[in-house]
């Protein structure tokens, strides 16, 4: 019922190129080697006991066919039992040794992709999105787990049984024998293609499966449009033709696995009929025995099964190679941001904030996101960013946190590049709160002291007082001890955006940086929490981004940004007199104003602007 | 896990609605439409855990294989075939070439060999070759013959089992999309979806689990009979080792399915850590968290470790006892059988054949085994969906449905409209109104004023009995929902654009919308400018939801497809969230040109928009309290007045005059960019998402 989904890119078949990746795993075989090694002797002897067991049969048998003979079945038959059991503890610790190895491997590479993860930067997010890192942790280690624990087992269980069947057979008849196994190889090979051939059917059967899912959640998620423009037939019809399509996947895949269990046991009849032929004319002829004969049976059976299996075998190895690529690419990406702090830190930050010259670019961007800007933020000053969507404001924040790869020499806390601060310390003195009001599904008080679990409950308070969330929680049952649901759901737009702005509030950082914070915040709320950024930051420097001119007035300085330039800088009222982007604004967003001038100037600048631009999802 | 917090979530919300409701207690009853108590909402949200077979169950589940049933006759009796022919090979190997062909002493013994000799006999006599050619052949013929009928009987299986389910699934999203708003208004989509997918999936798992059982259990039965035929004290030693086999998979299924839930746990658990570490990277990032979360980590995944050494320590243990038995019958056999032998009791082709059929008795018993979780789960997932399938909510359809003119002129009126959600708590309280043709209406008021209602029962996503709407004098509630909503378009605050392409998204794959008429309506609505800077313009796929365009182009999609189906009347719940300035005044001008000339609702957040309607209604408690036009409204001093006051003046005043159950969306609501010189403004905050009938998004 748990289904977890995870979409990564789309698999492809793996193939014996990828083996060579096998050898990242090294590492694990080194260090389980001894207990592997006693689990291959043991495989070994467990293997050598199943093969004498026949052999005992075969005494028994002979003992009652030939009259000539003493019947001889008790001895036998205690052997066959001592046998068995013992072979069972020695089954047991081995598959144990195995099979613990294969966990313990799944939960270190686990762990390693976990922590690698956490340091990653941009460029690595980028590269490889949620879904697919999600998808490479819990796919790809299934399977490498898979092939540590059953894959390279098979395989050599393949040589030791096939081996100790063939010895055992031949010490009893070489000549049958040799017939017996002619047709192995031939079920080996073809084994192994359709264990191959397998994988488009099951894939296009896993896709079928997501696309009813997928179709089935957007239906439903949308029912109420759908319902709305009366296209509930039509969706029906829709979803016929997905789950139709579906059900021909499955019928397929099935289908090629009947094939499946048509072929092999027509081509591995042949190793029994040739017993049947070959091994009858022998008894009759008198070279062998009736014991050897269903001896030969047994064997055969112990011999065909891992031979049938071997094609598994060795697609599950060039599976568990892709997986291992595609692990190690994610734990060989180099990380992006490093620290190379300077030993003299200053004890205590006053809060002087500078960028000079600042040029970004986006990876596989056209144009710079930022353009050579320089500005100065003296030490307590609050200012505030207007600009287009797509402008480069949130850039430019980032990169004073190094959410992005700050280059050398263009960012300065008070004189000292961001780049020489270790990035936690840098962090901590410059707080920064995302656009995206992310909540972890936890309590209220968690996420508020989401940095530092020991914060007492006075700072809290008194943080959520500022950003105008204290009487809302007041009125939750369990006040900040209220869960949120996963991603803050159980809250609106506006309550998530106010705790993510008191969780940013409470670390009371000497620099706050406001990534548009307020926009589903009410008019009459965001003024609140203004006055208590006011109360709480009125010697320190805070730097906000904003749609709303409202927002912007209060500022110290009002910085203006498009196209990756500071297009306008001064106070609000010099911005009003200058007549520019801000005043066209302020005109507009006053309502007061209908001069359609000012708001054709708007639209018409926009048809300029990249509208193609990322959308921020402000509400769930 | 996701879908049991939203669980959780509903069950709080029910709890919370029962609250407000017991302080309402005594309110005008309404007659109940459907199943309206919310307990039973939540009864749908339970999780169904069974621990009993429920045989019921499976007979109704039979029902959807009426239709293929011939199919599956042809494959019962193919596994059957098949099944006999698996246990007649061992015959051939201990009867007839060990006791008659290389054992002529054992010739004319009276155990039974099912005419194989005959059969041996007369293939030698005929083709005149020897014995053993002649037993070889027959061997390799039910090779081949068995194979065949196992292949029939696995394609006849799933083309049957796949169809019926299939036909079922079908049934279930159809009955789904035709459940009314009210039924989407309680449950979780979620638990909703996994009822179309994943249950079914279990139920598909059950058929070919029986498959799976019959194939094994028919051959046991045969091989029994067989067995017992030949020497029951023998067979009473291999019977010996059945209980053992039982007994030892129930212990061990017993035991591994706390443990199986355990490590499901434990996974989930990891994953959902690490998703939910990934999506909010930049937070941990930003908190210097990564140390601390990667220790948090560490302890989900050694608990997973620990669970996961649990289990193979039971696994490896039950994997090779099975096995063991297997060889220790065996070993008994040739001790008691070869007994028999030398008493002559029995042949020594029947010992060996004896020792072949071994196998056939434990396997089945470990496949009972494996499936037997698979069927309580299949059972629980067979709950579900018949309970989704039978839940009796559906919107009164008219028995004779006028038909409407091909246009209507598009007159609206409300007369006297009483509705509640619940029967005791009502949110429109007598509403009356009459909207001209091509007149535009500006509903406002605060959240829970019930605004949104009005709309919803226009175009009937709910019943209501007390009172009447019309559409240029008919009744809406004897027009066809169906063709109601094509005479009345929607947008919706939540509206949904959906992944596919924007073409699609306009026309929402209706063929009665050209392209040219799409492309035509994205013009009007300003969409097309956007769209066509778009790298495959009409044609690119947009993500779930559309999250690759802005909030604002998602607007004007919502716009442009409302329009492609030019609806006399037009209904818009203006979204609140608040978008850049210059996006909005392109809806702005998208919204006027969509409402030229034709009867438009707007529920309206924004002066401006409340500036392009004719007339104002203003909605307060339920009740029409005031309605004209803007300045009509403003020069009367009343309720508008003030709300229009709130943003610029003293907010309290207007919160006194509201009452106190205003939220946080109203506030919203009545947002203006103007900014606002006082300080203190009282705040009534609710949590809007209490009630998720509340007028909200209640998404």
């Amino acid at each position: 019922m748990t289904s977890f989904t995870a979409t990564g890119p789309r698999r492809e078949r793996s193939s014996f190129k990828d083996i060579a990746h096998l050898k990242n795993l090294g590492v694990y075989f080194r260090r389980y080697a001894l207990v592997l090694s006693i689990s291959i002797i043991g495989m070994l002897v467990a293997n050598i006991m199943s093969a004498i067991v026949p052999l005992l049969m075969k005494t028994g048998i002979d003992s009652l066919a030939d009259p000539e003979i003493e019947p001889d079945i008790i001895m036998p038959a205690i052997a066959i039992a001592v046998i068995v059991i013992v072979r069972f503890f020695v089954f047991v610790v081995t598959r144990r040794i195995m099979r613990r190895v294969s966990i313990a491997v799944a939960y270190d590479l686990r762990k390693r992709m976990f922590n690698h993860i956490q340091y990653q930067g941009a460029a690595f997010f980028t590269r490889f999105s949620t879904g697919d890192l999600m998808s490479r942790t819990i796919n790809d280690i299934s399977m490498i787990r898979m092939v540590v624990s059953f894959g390279w087992v098979n395989i050599i269980s393949f040589f030791f049984t096939v081996g100790t069947g063939i010895y055992f057979m031949a010490t009893l008849s070489p000549s049958l024998t040799a017939w017996v196994v002619l047709p192995l190889p031939f079920v080996a090979v073809i084994g192994f293609m359709m264990a191959r051939a397998m994988f488009p059917y099951y894939r296009d059967q896993q896709e079928a499966m997501a696309a009813v899912t997928e179709f089935t959640q957007e239906n439903l998620n949308g029912i109420r449009t759908i319902q709305a423009m009366a296209q509930e037939e039509q969706e029906i019809k829709r979803f016929s033709a997905i789950s139709t399509h579906y059900a021909q996947m499955v019928y397929r895949a099935t289908r090629f696995n009947a094939w499946l269990g048509l072929v092999m046991p027509v081509l591995t009849s042949a190793s029994p009929v040739i017993i049947i032929f070959y091994g009858g004319q022998l008894v009759l002829s008198g070279e062998i025995t009736i014991g050897t004969f269903t001896a030969f049976f047994s064997y055969m059976m112990m011999v065909v099964w891992p031979v049938r299996m071997i094609g598994m075998s060795l697609s599950m190895f060039t599976a568990a190679a892709a997986g291992t690529q595609r692990i190690f690419e994610v734990l060989d990406f180099e990380q992006e941001i490093k620290d190379s702090p300077i030993a003299d830190l200053p004890t205590r930050t006053a809060g002087h904030l500078a960028f000079r010259n600042l040029t970004f670019s986006h990876p596989g961007a056209a144009r710079p996101t930022i353009d050579g800007v320089s500005v100065d933020i003296k030490a307590g000053e609050t200012i505030a960013i207007l600009g287009r969507i797509g402008a480069g404001k949130s850039t430019l924040l980032r990169a004073v946190v190094r959410l992005i790869d700050t280059p050398r020499d263009t960012v300065f806390i008070d004189g000292i590049d961001v780049c020489d601060y270790p990035v936690q310390e840098l962090r901590r003195i410059a707080t920064m709160i995302p656009q995206d009001p992310f909540l972890f599904s936890t309590t209220l008080r968690e996420n508020l002291t989401y940095d530092d679990p020991g914060r007492d409950d006075a700072e809290l308070w008194d943080a959520a007082d500022a950003a105008g969330l204290a009487s809302t929680v007041h009125e939750m049952t369990h006040g900040l001890d209220t869960i949120v649901g996963e991603r803050g759901q159980t809250l609106s737009g506006g309550q998530k955006q106010r705790a993510t702005l008191a969780r940013g509030l409470v670390r009371n950082a000497p620099i706050l940086l406001l990534d548009d914070c307020f926009s589903a915040v009410d008019t009459e709320t965001e003024d609140r929490i203004l006055s208590g950024l006011a109360r709480l930051r009125n010697d320190k420097t805070t730097v906000l981004i904003s749609h709303r001119v409202s927002t912007a007035r209060h500022a110290d300085r009002i910085l203006v940004i498009d196209n990756g330039h500071i297009a306008e800088s001064g106070t609000h009222d010099e911005l009003i007199e200058l007549g520019g982007y801000y005043a066209d604004l302020a005109a507009v967003q006053s309502d007061q104003d209908e001069d359609r001038a000012r708001k054709s100037r708007l639209l018409s600048n926009l048809d300029d602007s990249d509208v193609i631009e990322q959308a921020v999802e402000v509400t769930s | 896990m996701s879908h049991t917090d939203a669980v959780d979530i509903d069950k709080r919300n029910d709890k919370d609605n029962d609250k407000d409701n017991d302080q309402t207690n005594g309110a005008a009853s309404k007659p109940s439409q459907g199943a309206d108590s919310r307990d039973n909402y939540s009864a749908f949200d339970l999780e169904l855990t069974h621990q009993a077979l429920n045989f019921q169950l499976f007979a109704r589940l039979l029902t959807w294989m009426r239709p293929y049933v011939v199919t599956l006759a042809v494959s019962v009796v193919l596994v059957i075939i098949a099944a006999a022919m698996m246990v007649l090979m061992p015959v051939i190997t201990g009867r007839v070439i060990i006791d008659n062909i290389l054992l002529p002493d054992s010739q004319g013994s009276t155990l039974p060999d099912y005419g194989l000799i005959a059969a041996t006999e007369w293939l030698q006599n005929t083709l005149s070759i020897e014995a053993l050619t002649a037993a070889g052949m027959l061997y390799v013929g039910l090779v081949l013959a068995q194979a065949l009928f196992m292949f029939g009987h696995q394609l006849t299986l799933a083309s049957c089992s796949l169809k019926a389910l299939r036909d079922l699934r079908l049934d279930l999203f159809a009955s789904l999309e035709h459940k009314p708003s009210s039924f989407y208004d309680h449950v979780a989509v979620g638990r909703v979806m996994t009822r179309v997918s994943n249950d079914i999936e279990n139920l598909f798992a059950l058929l070919t689990g029986f498959g799976m059982l019959a194939g094994e259990f028919v051959p046991f039965f045969l091989a029994l009979f067989l067995m017992l035929h030949i020497s029951s004290e023998l067979t009473g030693i291999v019977l010996v080792a059945l209980p053992v086999a039982g007994v030892a998979t129930y212990i061990f299924r017993r035991m591994m399915s706390r443990i199986f839930r355990l490590i499901r746990d434990s996974v989930s658990a990891l994953n959902q850590y690490m998703q939910e570490d990934l999506s909010g990277i930049d937070v941990v990032q930003l908190s210097s968290r990564e140390a601390m979360n990667i220790e948090q980590y560490r302890e989900r995944n050694q608990e997973n470790r620990k669970q996961e050494f649990a289990a193979i320590n039971y696994e490896t243990i039950y994997d090779n006892f099975n096995n063991s038995l297997a060889s220790l019958a065996i070993a008994g056999i040739l001790w008691y059988g070869g007994g028999a032998v030398i008493q002559e009791e029995i042949t020594l082709g029947a010992m060996v054949l004896f020792t072949q059929l071994v196998n056939m008795m434990i396997t089945p018993i470990v496949a009972l085994g494996q499936q037997f979780n698979t069927l309580f789960r299949s059972m629980a997932s067979g709950e579900r969906i018949f309970q989704a399938l039978d839940w009796e909510e559906k919107l009164h359809e008219p028995d004779k449905p006028v038909t409407l003119p091909e246009r209507l002129r598009g007159e609206v009126e409300f007369r006297n409209v009483h509705f509640g959600y619940y029967a005791d708590d009502l949110i429109l309280k007598d509403v009356s109104f009459t909207i001209a043709p091509g007149e535009k209406l500006a509903i406002v008021g605060p959240t829970g004023s019930g605004k949104s209602t009005i709309i919803r029962l226009l175009v009937r996503f709910y019943d209501f009995d007390d009172g009447m709407i019309f559409l240029d004098g008919y009744d809406v509630n004897q027009i066809a929902s169906h063709d109601l909503r094509k005479r009345v378009g929607v947008v919706l605050q939540d509206f949904h654009i959906f992944s596919g392409t924007i073409r699609d998204n306009i026309t929402l794959n209706d063929p009665a919308i050209t392209n040219e008429r799409a492309e035509w309506a994205a013009r009007v609505v300003n969409a097309d400018r956007f769209i066509r800077k778009l790298p495959n313009g009409y044609d690119t796929e947009l993500g779930e939801r559309g999250r690759s365009l802005s909030q604002g182009q998602r607007q004007l999609l919502a716009f442009a497809r409302v329009l492609a189906g030019d609806p006399e009347i037009l209904v818009l719940d203006e979204a609140t969230a608040s978008i850049d300035t210059t996006t909005e005044l392109i809806i702005q001008d998208a919204l006027h040109k969509l409402t030229e000339g034709r009867t438009s609702i707007i529920i309206a957040h924004r002066l401006q928009t409340i500036r392009e309607c004719n007339r104002v209604l203003v909605l307060h408690h339920g009740l029409v309290r005031e309605i004209g036009t803007h300045e009509e409204l403003l020069e009367k001093k009343g309720i508008y007045y003030t709300l229009h006051e709130l943003q610029f003046q003293d907010g309290a005043v207007a919160a006194e005059i509201l009452g106190a159950d205003e939220s946080e969306q109203d506030a919203e609501a009545w947002q203006s960019p103007e900014e606002d010189e006082e300080e203190s403004i009282r705040e009534n905050f609710k949590q809007p998402l209490d009630n998720p009938l509340g007028g909200g998004t209640g998404s």
